[in-house]
Parts: structure tokens; C-alpha cells; sequence
């Protein structure tokens, strides 16, 4: 039995003129309806790619897709346009980030909602207008009568973002990919779309994909979460487990570079040090040893099998790291937590 | 909207008033004088003194525009009679009244200009959507090329070599000529296909390389990639996202092409011995016609700040963040 | 013609070099414009010919003068004739025409009191037009008579008596007629614009002038009474504006839009400055007129044909373009081989030396040494410079100052230009040094025409190698005549060209040479005043009989050539001319240079 959307093995490569880019390497997760798996990664670790790649939107003449995606049964490597845009929009939607680039400055945002609802459900042109009301009604966006008629610019960030989420959601679709689909607001409205996202979630039973790069947006929202690094899952699980012990350096890292309340001002953050490979020549064996303050804790310290061998993810909760599990607890508990605070 | 466009006009008055300005105190800053071109043989001062009186350049320059100006909205008297307005006064080399002049000459040059840029406007902007859309594949590149090769001819060449294969080789078509549309459509086109055809030439060029590239950008816009994803067809995200997206630099490109073609395509009328603004411009220039050359120049003038005001309402029209800011 | 050539060329010119600079070298022959214009080599064909016609000139008789004109062999009755103009017509109105172009077209239109008639052989008669002979002369030849035909008469259908032709005399004075030749009205009443003073509106406001001075003591006679003798005034009653003008049509200034026809067309559509179309007159009778026929239902002018367009038509030869010609537009440089080369255009084309030269002008104020001047003449290359201009079909090397169109021309060579096309270095080299003047320097003005700049490189090597210094003064072609027409400008030497009104030579030398005609603007551009030459000017012009002032000017022409030196001839202009192969009776006009329409049929 396959899960709603259970994607295995995949890989994403771009001929570009400096060679081929491996934005997706060998990445396998699953989706269960009702349920949100959260995505975060530095940008560049193949988090968008990876859910562009879900929906066919890539450039088959650029692109090189390979591995499995089932949705609903239904594998989507190689199907044809034809069957993809009958998906897209449907019964997958995806909520794009910086809503002011992502939608059209020229159509109204009535038009921009009600289109792929006429696309899909065929229905008259005045039908779609109401619908695209009622989607934005649900979304909360005041006097929805009158701000259907309304171009993308004549709306707040937050009420962009909303009506964007009509959009994806026009059709009813059962999986949502959303993309940073809070990056460019403001904390309160942050909150009150994530909140909008969880709701619609309850009423409509989706399966919603949501990547950020923020850890704190997922914390609340979502049940799973994938770390990403490098084209590559390294770390995946409950979210709280997750939250609660992480495993993998990179995901200290991370957790060390968020801002928290709690934390006093005068604490510095920490960032990750070094910067994400080349996805043209990605480094040998585990892709973050080079960013790793860790390998020496490995191989009783030499840590050779970092720069050699590539660290499988196990399936379920885990990471993709050499150190051993007790290592990384105790190197967590003992190095990582206190600094948290 | 229409306060927008009042303040243009406003602003587009004051452009050209500053123009013609500048046009009428250069003329006299001329070495050349008017005079000299008709007085014969025995080109005595007096002679000289006696066209000038004969031309109203016996007063002082400021009196001189003052009058002119003054006439194109309240006619003039002269002492061959009253000049209705608009008065643009009377030709120096023909004695002609100048706004009958370019009355005759406009059509030629409105029809030169839309033809020509209804078939660059269609054909290049046509080929650049057809090159984007199969950017990369030898469709593209057959097109760049010919783009290219178009973009490093020009019309007297062309000109010259269609005239030579299609009229006197071939025998396929007329010698290119003016007949006004009103009173024979089908001379009108026959007569007016060779210069559409070779001035488009050097222009669809332009128009499909601008096309193209405008269309590449648009097509990897985010608001595009959010069309597909809605699951819309390729052909509605190509022309209903992406050209539309294209179309604003384009319209504006064209609206400064139009404005300038307006004025006269001076090397097209040469070219094919038609009789346009840009013939009258060049002549009345070498033949120091002061009136007509003021009455070509604010002709042409107001035809590139018409079609300045034009782009813009027409930007409006295609982007509701200009209408509604 | 006079200042019609200058101004006529610099109008061409400067038309033709703005197009040109606006059109990106569009036009190559502008140079040469108003005559010659073709070149390019042709060497094959060899059509320009140094072909002596002075003895073709005569004044004739009063047999010669009557009509109908001798029919024209082959021709038929009919047809549409097509012309092909570069620029547009600036007048209709013949009391302002002095340029070649619309001289030809006058033709059609409009009589004069005399005219010229061009036999088969190309020889040149003065006859009476509208007179019955070319005039007679009392009063030691300050007084002439005309007599006109019975049966003359306008477009209306009314008769044309004295008065019209007084009337259109008059009207001369008023000041808007300012454009034409004004030979007789100065002649009549004084000159500059003096001449005005004695009719101030001209015939308008009911004054006229005192049959002391112009008499129509009856409808048949008019009789001119000169200040001075004029012998050459049946040749200046040829021009264009000696002839009838009926009162009641004179719309004064907008005449020039409809002027009222004497001849065998009328205007039909007249469109400025873009076509005009001429439909026969039904009432012009041929028996009055010793020249002008009536073979064509219609001439179409059309104006704006750069010179390359209608040399590809004619070429072409096809549908409509069969019927068609140009008065004026010559064989484009760039096709002239083609053109040579096409067995079918050779019935079809002529190449013929015009009445005007082209000199470079020495300013005797600034090169006051005639020895210098005299190396400078030695030294020019004319045959480099007539190959810059496009060689045999432009133009003849010219070996002294008079054309050999005009009356009374020998082919004198006083500096050996034929021996020695490129110049004579030597010669000249050996002057400079007698006169101690080794490496002087020359200030050498010219217009900045693609033709004139090539010229330019010629000049300067050839004036280089002989032991000058050319210093190059390059000059806006806008603003070029006004330059050198400056009596103190700063130039030595520059390029001007000249011709004459008439084949006599009384319409050259004076104005180029007599000294007292120095003033800015005029036209004696080498600033010589020598009183010698002022006082055989006034001799040769009060002979009475022209043919016997011929020689006489020749030789004045070659002694101021070879003692004053104050320039240099380059070459003859001349005119090809290539038409459609559906035209008959095609002649040259070599007073005017032009194509003559008179005798144009469709076969």
C-alpha cells in the first residue's frame, strides 16, 4: 500500500553551460492525506525543485527527472502535459512565495482565481466569478464582492498571499505544495496564514507540502518535516522529535541560526559556517562534512567515511550522518541544547 | 486617466512651442539666405531687400514667429490674400500655401507609415513569439539569422534590388506610386506594397529580436510559472501570461517607431519616388523654405509627442498598475 | 542660363546632397546636377563628342517663322506621354521661369514673342513665335518691332493681341515676379531692381508704361524702345516670360498654379510639387507655330524621380514606362555602363554638351601674381577631374572658357589641356619658380558633395606635384554659394560653373569677367577688373549684328583665358538622356540642354 504521494528516489538535473547541476539527488519521502510535511533547507538544497518536479513544471528540454512520483497512484515522471495540467491546479495546487511576482499585475485577481476553476470544472464564466468570491470569502478577505474585481497590486502583502491560497485552493485540490508561502510578510500575518492553511486543511482533508527555510514556521504547523541539504534528505521525522532531538549536525545548525525569544539579546546567533556546495561537483561522501564541526567524531576521529562514503537516511525517524545515534544524542544534549537555551 | 492626459498634452504644447522656437531662430542663423536661392542675375541688394519684403523678412525675428504661430490659429493676411487658418503661410520656393502642402503629403506619409507598420508590427513581433517559443531548436536560430541579416540592410538597398527584380525583372508588380485609398482602394495597396514591404523589412527585424527576448524574460517570470501551475494550457500561460507581459516594451517601441515614421520616411520616399512629409522636410530644408520647414517640423513634431501620449494611455490600457497608481 | 544654371545647379545640388546626406548617399550624381550628370566610364560607346555647332546658330527668316512646324517623320496623333522629374516644378508661371526643367515644360504651354527652332541636323534658328520673324531692329538696334501672326489665341479660344504680350511684360515689374530672367524690362527701363521704379504694381493698378518705352500702337504690334542697343534681343525675347498674358486670367501670384495656355497644352491637374498633367489645347492652331506639335493627347509629369529611378525605368522599358522621358533627369552615374551596353536604348538615348561649364575660379584680389595664376592653370588636371565627375558621359574636357554650344565657339587650347589632360607640372613648376614663388600656398574651397570631395583629392595632387601647397577649405554644399559669392572671401581658388542664356557669348563673358560687376553675390567670381577687358566688353557688345560679335567675344574670352588668368575651365557639361522605346521624335534642345517635348510623339 502507497501513500498518497510517496515519492522515491528521486533526482532533478539541469544541463546548464557550466556543466550539469544536481539540484535533487536520490531524495524518497512519503504523504499521507490530512497530514503536512514540512520541508526546510537553505535555499538552494533542492526544496522548490523537488516540489516543482511533482508537478511536471520544470523544462522538459533542460531537465532530467528520474526516480519515482506516485500520487494517488499515479505516476507523474514522464507522464504527458496533457495529463499534468489536467493535475496541476486540480487536484495538486501549489501556493508560490512573493505573491507580488507570482501573480499576473495584468488580471484581476477574480480572473486570476476563477481561470483554473473554469479550466478544470468547465463551468461558465459567472459561475467562476462566484466562486472565485466565495474562495475569497473563505480566505477571510473583506467585502470579497467588490475586491474580486481588484488588480494583485491594489492588495496588502498579507491579502495577496490569501488570495493566492484561493487560487490553489479554487479546485479543492488534495495536495498543496506551499512554497514559502509566508517568506515575504510580517510575523502577525505570517501567523494568521499559517493558521488560514491549517484550517483548510481541516475542512478540505489535503495533503499539504509546506517548505520553508524558517524551522519556526514549521514548528506549530506541520506533522513531518524533511531537512534538506544539498539536493539530499538528511534528517526526517515527527516534527516534534524532530524539534525536540535532532540528529543531524546540519539540523543544529540550523536551530542554532534561528533567532528565539527566549535567547537574550546580547547572545550572538550562530550560523552554520561555510557556505552550501557546488551542486555542479558536490563533494564526495557526505555532502556537509566539509561545513561539519562533527567529523571527529567519527572513525574515532579521522573521519574519513565522511569524505568517502555518502550517509544513508534510515527510513522513518533518522538522519543521514555517520556519527553513531548515541553520538548524535549525547553530542545534542551535551553541545547543542544548552547553547539553545 | 484624464487628468493624465491633459497634463501630457500640456506638457507636449510647451515641447512644441519651444521647438519651433528653437527650428525658426536656427533658420536664421543660417548662412544661406531664402533670398539668394530665387533672386537671379543681377542679384543686386536691393533685389535681395525686395524678395525679403516679399517674404516678411524684412522684421525682426521674434515679429516673424510671433506672426507665424499667431497664423495657424488665426489665418493671416498676405498680399496675394487672406490664408485661412490654420495658415502655415506660404512656401519661399513654390509660393504655395503650406498647409495645402502637407494636407496632400500627409496621406502619403500615413500611408507608408501604417501599412509599413502594420506589416512589421504583425510579421515581427509574429516571428519573435515564434522564435521564443521554440527558443534553442533551429526554428530560433533560423529566424535570429534572419533577423540579423535584416537588421544590417538598409532601404535604399533593398529598395533598390526589389524594385529591380519585382517591378522591372519579374514584372510581378507596379511602380511603387500613391493613389489615395478613397478614390482607388486596390492601386492604393498595389501601388504601396513594395515600400511597406522593404521598409518593414528593416524594422521586423528589430521587432522580432525585441519580441523574443521580451517574450524569454516574460515566459521565466514567477506570475507565468504560477500559470502553469494552475494547470493552464501552454498556448493561454504563452499568449495570455507571457505576451501580455511582452507587449508593454513593444507598444512603446512602437510608439516612438510610429511618432518618427510619422515625420516623414525620408529614405523610403526618396527610394521610391513617393511624395511624403520626409521629402518635403529635406527639400524645404535645402531649399530654405522657411514655412514649409516649420510646418513639417511641428507636423512631425506633434505626431511624435501625439504618439508619446499615445504609448502612454496605451501602457495604461495594458497595465492596470500605471491606470490605477 | 545665367544665374538659372548657378542657382539652378545649386538647387539641384543642394536638393540632392541634403537627400543624399539624409538618405545615406542615396544620390551620386548630384554634383554636376542641373546639366551632365552621367559618367562612370563609357568608354565603348563614345558618345560625348567635341562637336563644334557654332555655325548651327542662326537668326531666322520670316519663311522660317511661319507655321505649322515640319511634321516630325513617323508620327502619329496620340497617347499618353509620361515624364519623369528628380525635382519638382517651382513655377508654372513663365514670368518666373529660369531653370532648364522648367523651361523645357514651358515649352508645351506657353509662346514667346520669338523662339528657338532645332532642325533634324540639331541646328539652332531664332524665329518668330508669336511675331512673324524674329524682329526688326532700328534706331542703331535700340529699337525693335514684332509684328504678331494672325490667328493666335489662347486656351479660351480669344485672340492674342499686343496687349496680352504688353500686359505680360508689365507685369514683370510688379515685385512678386522676382525668379525669371529680366533681360528686357532692365534693358526697357533701367537695371538692378531699378527697372521696378517705372511700373511699381506693375500693370495692376491700371498704369502702364509710355509707349515711349513699350508701344502697341495696334493689336498686331508691339515695339520695345531700349536704353542701349541690344542686338542679341531676339534671342531675349525667347525667354520665357516675353509672351502673353491675358489680363482677366493674371491671378498675379497664383498664376503659378494656373497659368493660361498659348501653346498646344493646357494644364489639366496641377498637384505641387508632385504631378502635373497637360491636355492639348484645342484651341492653339498649328499653322501659327513654327515648332511645336500636338502628336500626344497628354504629358504626365510627376516629380520626385531620383535619377537612378527613372534610368531603371527607361531601362526596364515597360507597360506605361515605354511612353515615358525626363526633360532633365540624366542617365545615373552607376547604371551609365549598363545603359551603354544595351544594344535597344542606343535608338533610344543621346548624350549632348549643354551650354554650361564648370571652371575653378582664381580670386585675383588674393592671387595678385598672374604668373601664379597662369602655373595654377597649367597645373589643374582637367581630364582627372572630368573623370571624377564620371567621365565621358558627364562632360568634355574643357580647353577655354566658352562652351561649345554657344555661337561663334573655336576649340582653342591655350594652356595644351588636350595634350596634357592631368595637368602640365612642369610648365607650371618652372612658373612658380620665375615668378619666385616656389611652394605657394593656395586656400582651395569646395562644396562638400561626394563628387566635389573626390575632386578635391585630384585637384590637390595635381596642384601638390606642380609646387603648391594646398591648404583644403571644405564647405557645407548649403551654404557654399553664399560663401563664395562673398567678394571678400578668404578662398584663392574654387570650384564655380556658369551658362549661358543664350548661344551668344554676350551672356558669359560680361557678367563672368567685366569688372564692374564685382559685388557680393554676382557672378564674376575671379574679381578681375581690368580696364582693357571692361572697354572690349562694352565694344563687342554694341556690334549690332551677333553673328559678327561671335568671334569677337571668342576671342576676348581667350585673351583674358591667356593674360589674366582669373580661372580655369574644367569641362563641358553634358546631358544623357535615355527614354522609353514607345517614344518618337525625341530631340535635344541645346539652348536649354534639355530634352525637347515640342516634337515628342507615342508610336
Amino acid at each position: 500500500m502507497t501513500a498518497f504521494l510517496s515519492v522515491r528516489d528521486l533526482s532533478v538535473r539541469f544541463s546548464t553551460e557550466d556543466g550539469t547541476v544536481r539540484a535533487v539527488d536520490g531524495l524518497s519521502f512519503a504523504l499521507e492525506r490530512g497530514r503536512t510535511l514540512g520541508i526546510v533547507g537553505e535555499s538552494g538544497s533542492g526544496k522548490s525543485v523537488t516540489n516543482l518536479a511533482v508537478l511536471g513544471l520544470h523544462d522538459p528540454r533542460t531537465t532530467e527527472i528520474r526516480g519515482e512520483i506516485l500520487l494517488d497512484g499515479q505516476e507523474l515522471t514522464g507522464a504527458p502535459e496533457s495529463v499534468l495540467e489536467k493535475l496541476r491546479g486540480n487536484k495538486a495546487a501549489m501556493v508560490f512565495q512573493d505573491s507580488l511576482t507570482a501573480l499576473s499585475p495584468y488580471y484581476t485577481v477574480g480572473r486570476q482565481i476563477a481561470e483554473p476553476y473554469r479550466k478544470h470544472t468547465g463551468a461558465s464564466r459567472r459561475e467562476a466569478r462566484l466562486r472565485a468570491v466565495e474562495m475569497l470569502r473563505r480566505v477571510g478577505i473583506p467585502q470579497p464582492e467588490l475586491r474580486v474585481d481588484d488588480y494583485p497590486h491594489q492588495f496588502s502583502g498579507g491579502m495577496r498571499q490569501r488570495a493566492m491560497i484561493a487560487m490553489a485552493l479554487v479546485c479543492d485540490p488534495e495536495l498543496l505544495i506551499a512554497d514559502e508561502p509566508t517568506t515575504a510578510l510580517d510575523v502577525t500575518v505570517q501567523a494568521q496564514v499559517l493558521d488560514l492553511l491549517g484550517e483548510l486543511q481541516q475542512e478540505t482533508g489535503a495533503a499539504i507540502i509546506l517548505i520553508t527555510h524558517d524551522l519556526g514556521v514549521v514548528a506549530g504547523t506541520v506533522d513531518d518535516l524533511l531537512v534538506m541539504y544539498a539536493g539530499r534528505a538528511v534528517e526526517q521525522g515527527p516534527v516534534r522529535e524532530v524539534l525536540r532531538a535532532p540528529r543531524h549536525p546540519y539540523t543544529w545548525g540550523l536551530l542554532g541560526s534561528m533567532p528565539r525569544l527566549s535567547a537574550s539579546v546580547e547572545e550572538p546567533l550562530t550560523p552554520i559556517p561555510g557556505t552550501p556546495p557546488s551542486l555542479l561537483a558536490p563533494p564526495p561522501g557526505c555532502p556537509f562534512h566539509p561545513r561539519c564541526a562533527y567529523v571527529s567524531y567519527v572513525d574515532g576521529g579521522a573521519g574519513d567515511r565522511c569524505r568517502t562514503e555518502r550517509p544513508e537516511l534510515p527510513p522513518g525517524r533518522g538522519a543521514a550522518c555517520h556519527l553513531t545515534e548515541e553520538r548524535q544524542r549525547s553530542v545534542f544534549a551535551e553541545q547543542i541544547r544548552p547553547r539553545l537555551g | 486617466m484624464l487628468r493624465f492626459l491633459a497634463r501630457r498634452s500640456l506638457g507636449a504644447l510647451v515641447i512644441i512651442v519651444l521647438i519651433s522656437a528653437i527650428t525658426f531662430a536656427l533658420f536664421f542663423a543660417l548662412p544661406s539666405q531664402p533670398a539668394l536661392m530665387s533672386c537671379g542675375k543681377n542679384c543686386t541688394p536691393e533685389a535681395v531687400a525686395l524678395i525679403n519684403k516679399n517674404l516678411g523678412l524684412d522684421q525682426p525675428v521674434p515679429v516673424q514667429y510671433w506672426h507665424y504661430m499667431a497664423g495657424i490659429f488665426t489665418g493671416r493676411d498676405f498680399t496675394v490674400g487672406h490664408c485661412p487658418a490654420p495658415c502655415f503661410g506660404y512656401s519661399f520656393s513654390n509660393q504655395q500655401p503650406v498647409w495645402g502642402t502637407i494636407v496632400d503629403r500627409f496621406p502619403t506619409t500615413l500611408s507608408i507609415t501604417l501599412g509599413g507598420a502594420a506589416v512589421f508590427l504583425v510579421v515581427g513581433v509574429g516571428i519573435g513569439m515564434v522564435a521564443a517559443a521554440f527558443r534553442g531548436t533551429w526554428i530560433d536560430k533560423f529566424f535570429s539569422s534572419l533577423s540579423l541579416v535584416g537588421n544590417s540592410l538598409q532601404i535604399y538597398f533593398v529598395g533598390v534590388i526589389a524594385l529591380a527584380v519585382l517591378v522591372s525583372g519579374l514584372h510581378w508588380m507596379d511602380n511603387p506610386a500613391y493613389y489615395p485609398i478613397t478614390e482607388n482602394p486596390v492601386k492604393w495597396f498595389t501601388g504601396m506594397l513594395i515600400p511597406w514591404l522593404v521598409l518593414s523589412i528593416i524594422f521586423i527585424a528589430n521587432y522580432s529580436r525585441m519580441t523574443r527576448s521580451q517574450m524569454i524574460e516574460q515566459l521565466g517570470e514567477d506570475h507565468v510559472r504560477t500559470a502553469r501551475a494552475k494547470g493552464l494550457g501552454r498556448r493561454t500561460v504563452f499568449f495570455r501570461y507571457a505576451w501580455r507581459g511582452a507587449l508593454a516594451p513593444i507598444v512603446t517601441i512602437f510608439g516612438i517607431d510610429l511618432g518618427s515614421l510619422f515625420g516623414g520616411a525620408i529614405i523610403t520616399e526618396f527610394t521610391f519616388s513617393l511624395h511624403g512629409l520626409g521629402r518635403l522636410a529635406v527639400s524645404s530644408v535645402s531649399e530654405t523654405d522657411l514655412p514649409t520647414l516649420m510646418a513639417v517640423m511641428l507636423v512631425g513634431c506633434t505626431a511624435i509627442v501625439v504618439a508619446n501620449i499615445v504609448v502612454d494611455a496605451a501602457y495604461a490600457v495594458i497595465d492596470p498598475r500605471v491606470r490605477l497608481a | 542660363m545665367k544665374p538659372t544654371t548657378r542657382s539652378r545647379r545649386s538647387r539641384g545640388r543642394l536638393a540632392s546632397s541634403a537627400a543624399a546626406l539624409a538618405a545615406g548617399a542615396l544620390v551620386l550624381s548630384a554634383c554636376s546636377s542641373g546639366g551632365g550628370g552621367g559618367g562612370g566610364g563609357g568608354k565603348s560607346e563614345g558618345p560625348g563628342t567635341d562637336k563644334n555647332t557654332s555655325s548651327n546658330y542662326s537668326i531666322g527668316t520670316k519663311e522660317d517663322s511661319a507655321g505649322p512646324a515640319p511634321e516630325v517623320p513617323g508620327a502619329k496623333k496620340g497617347g499618353t506621354v509620361g515624364v519623369l522629374q528628380r525635382d519638382a516644378f517651382v513655377h508654372l508661371d513663365p514670368g518666373q521661369i529660369y531653370y532648364s526643367d522648367m523651361l523645357a515644360n514651358q515649352l508645351l504651354y506657353n509662346r514667346t514673342l520669338t523662339s528657338y527652332k532645332v532642325d533634324e541636323k540639331g541646328r539652332v534658328k531664332v524665329v518668330g513665335d508669336l511675331a512673324t520673324d524674329a524682329g526688326t531692329a532700328s534706331d542703331g538696334g535700340k529699337t525693335w518691332k514684332f509684328t504678331l501672326k494672325d490667328g493666335l489665341k489662347f486656351e479660351d479660344g480669344s485672340p492674342i493681341t499686343a496687349k496680352d504680350v504688353r500686359w505680360g511684360v508689365e507685369r514683370l515689374y510688379a515685385s512678386f515676379e522676382t525668379d525669371g530672367p529680366l533681360y528686357v524690362p532692365q534693358w526697357l527701363s533701367g537695371d538692378g531692381a531699378d527697372f521696378r521704379k517705372a511700373l511699381p504694381d506693375g500693370p495692376y493698378k491700371g498704369a502702364h508704361l509710355p509707349a515711349s518705352v513699350l508701344d502697341t500702337p495696334d493689336d498686331k504690334t508691339i515695339v520695345f524702345h531700349f536704353r542701349q542697343p541690344h542686338a542679341d534681343t531676339p534671342f531675349a525675347t525667347a525667354m520665357p516670360n516675353i509672351g502673353p498674358v491675358k489680363a482677366e486670367k493674371d491671378t498675379q501670384r497664383k498664376y503659378d498654379n494656373a497659368p493660361f495656355s498659348s501653346g498646344p497644352y493646357k494644364v489639366g491637374d496641377y498637384k505641387v510639387g508632385k504631378s502635373l498633367t497637360l491636355v492639348r489645347n484645342e484651341n492653339w492652331d498649328p499653322k501659327t507655330d513654327p515648332i511645336r506639335h500636338q502628336y500626344a493627347d497628354r504629358f504626365e509629369i510627376s516629380f520626385g524621380h531620383q535619377y537612378a529611378d527613372s534610368t531603371r525605368r527607361f531601362l526596364a522599358d515597360q507597360g506605361a514606362d515605354k511612353n515615358t522621358l525626363s526633360f532633365t533627369n540624366a542617365v545615373a552615374p552607376e547604371m551609365t555602363e549598363k545603359v551603354l551596353g544595351q544594344a535597344d536604348t542606343k535608338a533610344r538615348r543621346f548624350v549632348e554638351i549643354q551650354p554650361y561649364v564648370d571652371y575653378i575660379s582664381f580670386n585675383t584680389d588674393r592671387l595678385k601674381d598672374v604668373n601664379v595664376r597662369k602655373a595654377l592653370a597649367y597645373a589643374m588636371p582637367n581630364g582627372q577631374i572630368l573623370q571624377q565627375m564620371g567621365g565621358a558621359t558627364a562632360g568634355v574636357l574643357a580647353t577655354n572658357y566658352l562652351s561649345p554650344a554657344m555661337d561663334g565657339y573655336k576649340p582653342t587650347d591655350p594652356f595644351g589641356k588636350k595634350a596634357k589632360p592631368a595637368g602640365d607640372p612642369d610648365k607650371a613648376r618652372e612658373l612658380l619658380k620665375q615668378a619666385g614663388k616656389e611652394g605657394q600656398e593656395i586656400v582651395y574651397a569646395y562644396p562638400n558633395t561626394d563628387l566635389q570631395q573626390k575632386v578635391s583629392v585630384v585637384v590637390t595632387q595635381a596642384l601638390e606635384r606642380a609646387g603648391f601647397k594646398v591648404q583644403k577649405k571644405e564647405i557645407d554644399s548649403n551654404t557654399w554659394r553664399t560663401a563664395i559669392a562673398e567678394v571678400k572671401n578668404k578662398f584663392d581658388i574654387y570650384r564655380t560653373s556658369w551658362g549661358a542664356d543664350w548661344p551668344v557669348s554676350s551672356t558669359v563673358v560680361p557678367p563672368l569677367f567685366d569688372g564692374r560687376q564685382i559685388a557680393d553675390g554676382a557672378q564674376n567670381y575671379g574679381h578681375l577688373n581690368n580696364s582693357a577687358v571692361n572697354t572690349e566688353i562694352d565694344r563687342i557688345s554694341a556690334i549690332p549684328d551677333v553673328k559678327k560679335a561671335a568671334p569677337e567675344w571668342q576671342k576676348l574670352a581667350d585673351k583674358i583665358f591667356t593674360e589674366d588668368v582669373p580661372g580655369v575651365p574644367t569641362f563641358y557639361n553634358t546631358q544623357f538622356s535615355l527614354w522609353g522605346s514607345n517614344l518618337g521624335g525625341v530631340r535635344y534642345q541645346p539652348v536649354y540642354g534639355t530634352v525637347d517635348p515640342t516634337g515628342v510623339y507615342v508610336k
